[in-house]
């Protein structure tokens, strides 16, 4: 089972009902991640990326008997809701291109929620404390801690949303268009920092629309013609 | 521990749930001011009702219970008796010495003939004789300079403990202290004579109506009775119609004094008088009696209905007596003797209770519409919490601990704000009955002015939220400044309405922690809809929408 993907699209259909209409986004994607790997999902806008991530990240089923997501050769799609939430929490971080950080939390609160959601025990705070510290002192935000989102840059927001996403030490980091929103220069550090943490061993699935970004990863696919087909890339 | 996080972070970083206690926090106080009031209304009409008929009350027919010495000296010998008395309670005409001229005032009045001594040991009416000297020099001066008390001989107190008008050793009558239109009552529950009439020493003419065992009305009678003492029961209806005379004017007044027994089959002597063979005994138509501590009214009630039976069984047989106790008397408890006084009252505590308990319903749906708009708000944040793989439940638990916070920390404040109302709701109320002081309007003014001052600056600036809520400032202000400046005082609570002339005082604790939880209840019904939509809410329709 050493060639055995870590995560895996089989055959996935996803539609999106508006009232009496649907919308097939995605009809029958077939990909699979390795253990490892860097890719990079291209395509244009609507496009049906970000539903392949969220699909991906537990966060949304395919259509009932349309396909499967497996995680290390489980099928969590069909999981109950539990099951899904604890995926989540251990097996996935996400990283949104808005960031999504909670704006009554400091910058180390919105780091330790998912460590939060994890454990419940009060006597694992300080350990987790500190893992946070020393994580958001390696993103160079340990000047930080106590600031609230909207007194961070954008760069800045990014990388603690990228902390948070890494504070359970999941095995798949999800990132959806992570330099959206910010300038090329800052994009850049942005990209240095998941590629550090893609050479520590992270297997990264990114999201993006932009060719230049799309090149740091180790490999690139392309979402196309409505996304029957699954292009791939060197 | 992120449900708590999250929903602490919530509470102490936004004004809206600040606005959301303060809104519980004035449901829970209303509805434990008022119920306080209610419950301390019963309590003290309670009070006040044992106070003036004792424990237990035998009633008997217009006729009057004969023996009722022998009757009571045996319920006396009773371990649960404390006290005991007899009177006669019945209905008359009271002509007033006013106004001045031949045309006199007639009130009518509810007539009590008792024994003042023995009546003091049931009820307590010789400390509810209002006029009396001051016991010393601080008493006096403690009371408003033209306080006719500060001026009384000692021995008027002596004259109403014993109704008997001491200078001319006649029987004397005391009146109900608003029975006559002479005792103006001041803000400090202390009275002033009124049009010139302080009653004691003036005479009033009582008239009263002898009824025969059969139920035939005799010719009327009256008697001029000095009026020796003015009595406060506290108990308004009370104050207003009784007055008091001695028992053995009662008995010859109502023809129940002890009466030659005659003959009628024998044949009337010469000057048409019919052979007397015995003597008929004094009767009265009250027993009231007095439990000694820790025995209840109604124990007492049992105990005493025994003892009546049999003593009127052991009258019947003895041959050589020459009346029968009535048969049908009634033994109540002060509480049944007075429901006609007590029951509305209670039906309209629950009354209130029940209307004002709506008011949860308030708190409830405003909880809710504050708590929807905060999941509205906080969409967002659902998906980035279900994002990191926080369940439904812990969303739902989030906005519930929410609510329960607000309905705790308000039902907590609401019952330290309803404290402090019911604990000084006489000062209150004095103050709404009295000018405001000076310094009061004076600040009142002030701030009015420097809300216009405010509301002149943003006006020039151009600033529409700020000159609307200077605005909004400077009116309530000048309004509240206004009303200061010309109130002259109101008197809210009327004692010829509620008996009483204090507002109780006291805060119903038990209603106090049953609206407490109320209050945290109904919030977190309240929270519970928008925390089901909340935990509902698909997270990827969150992120991307919200």
């Amino acid at each position: 089972m050493a060639d055995q993907p870590l995560l895996q699209a089989c055959r996935v259909h996803k539609t999106y009902h508006f009232g009496a209409h649907g919308v097939e986004v995605l009809r029958g994607v077939d990909l699979a991640v390795h253990s490892g790997e860097w890719l990079a999902v291209l395509g244009s806008s609507g496009s049906g990326k970000s539903t392949l991530m969220h699909l991906l990240g537990g966060l949304d089923r395919p259509d009932a008997g349309k396909g499967e997501i497996r995680f290390r050769g489980d099928p969590i799609s069909l999981q109950p809701g539990a099951a899904l939430d604890a995926y989540r929490n251990r097996d996935i971080g996400f990283v949104f291109q808005f960031y999504h950080l909670l704006p009554e939390l400091s910058v180390l609160e919105n780091t330790l929620l998912p460590a939060f959601v994890r454990s419940a025990r009060k006597r694992d705070r300080a350990t987790l404390r500190r893992e946070a510290e020393a994580l958001l002192g390696a993103f160079g935000l340990d000047h930080r801690l106590s600031h609230r989102p909207s007194q961070l840059s954008g760069g800045e927001r990014q990388r603690v949303a990228i902390a948070r996403a890494l504070i359970n030490r999941p095995a798949v980091l999800l990132a959806d268009e992570p330099t959206g929103n910010l300038d090329a220069a800052t994009g850049a550090g942005i990209l240095d920092l998941l590629a550090e943490r893609h050479r520590q061993g992270l297997t990264v699935v990114m999201v993006t629309h932009d060719r230049e970004v799309a090149a740091r990863a180790t490999r690139q696919i392309r979402l196309v013609n409505g996304m029957s087909d699954v292009v791939e890339e060197s | 521990m992120y449900a708590s996080l999250v929903s602490n972070r919530y509470l102490t970083s936004r004004l809206i749930p600040v606005i959301a206690v303060a809104a519980v926090a004035l449901c829970v106080a209303l509805v434990i001011t008022v119920v306080s009031v209610m419950s301390g209304f019963l309590d003290m009409l309670k009070a006040s009702g044992r106070s003036i008929v004792g424990d237990v009350i035998v009633s008997s027919g217009i006729g009057g219970m004969p023996y009722s010495e022998e009757l009571l000296t045996e319920l006396r010998a009773l371990p649960e008796v404390a006290g005991a008395t007899p009177l006669i309670d019945t209905i008359g005409l009271l002509r007033m010495p006013y106004p001045a001229g031949p045309q006199k005032e007639t009130a009518h009045v509810q007539v009590w003939a008792i024994d003042p001594a023995s009546l003091s040991g049931v009820t307590d009416f010789a400390d509810d004789l209002y006029w009396r000297a001051p016991k010393d020099a601080a008493a006096a001066d403690a009371m408003a300079p033209d306080d006719p008390r500060r001026s009384l001989d000692p021995t008027i107190l002596e004259d109403g403990k014993r109704l008997v008008q001491s200078s001319t050793k006649t029987p004397g009558i005391a009146l109900g202290m608003h029975v006559s239109v002479g005792n103006a009552r001041q803000r400090d529950g202390s009275y002033l004579p009124r049009y010139g009439w302080f009653m004691p020493g003036l005479e009033v003419t009582l008239t009263v109506v002898p009824v025969s065992g059969k139920g035939k009305i005799a010719e009327p009678r009256e008697q001029i009775f000095p009026v020796v003492n003015e009595v406060q029961t506290g108990l308004f209806e009370v104050d207003r119609n009784r007055v008091y005379i001695p028992l053995a004017e009662g008995q010859r007044l109502l023809r129940l004094d002890e009466a030659p027994l005659y003959d009628l089959t024998a044949d009337p002597d010469a000057a048409g008088n019919y052979p007397v063979i015995g003597r008929t005994p004094a009767r009265v138509t009250k027993l009231l009696l007095r439990a000694k501590p820790g025995c209840s009214a109604d124990a007492l009630r049992d105990r005493v209905q025994a003892a009546y039976d049999a003593f009127a069984d052991r009258v019947e047989a003895d041959r050589m007596r020459t009346a029968s106790m009535p048969r049908f008397v009634q033994v109540l408890t002060w509480e049944q003797q007075l429901r006609d006084l007590i029951i509305p009252v209670e039906k309209e505590r629950e009354m209130m209770r029940v209307l004002f308990s709506l008011i949860y319903l308030v708190c409830a749906g405003l909880i809710l519409s504050i708590f929807w708009a905060i999941v509205v708000e906080k969409t967002r944040d659902i998906g980035i919490l279900r994002s990191v793989g926080a369940s439904r439940t812990g969303i739902l638990w989030i906005f519930l601990r929410y609510g329960l916070i607000i309905g705790t920390l308000g039902s907590a404040l609401g019952v330290l704000l309803a404290w402090v109302i019911v604990t000084n709701v006489n000062p209150i109320h004095e103050a709404i009955g009295s000018d405001a002081p000076l310094a009061i309007r004076i600040t009142a003014w002030s701030l009015a002015a420097a809300c216009a001052l405010g509301l002149c600056v943003t006006a020039l600036r151009r600033k529409f939220l700020p000159t609307l809520l200077w605005m909004l400032g400077t009116i309530v202000l000048s309004a509240a400044a206004l009303g200061l400046s010309l109130h002259h005082g109101t008197l809210i609570w009327d004692p010829s309405i509620y008996y009483f002339t204090l507002v109780p005082d006291k805060v119903d604790w038990w209603a106090a922690g049953t609206t407490a939880v109320g209050g945290v209840l109904f919030s977190v019904i309240g929270s519970a809809i928008p925390a089901a939509k909340a935990a509902d809410i698909d997270p990827v329709e969150a992120l991307r929408y919200g």
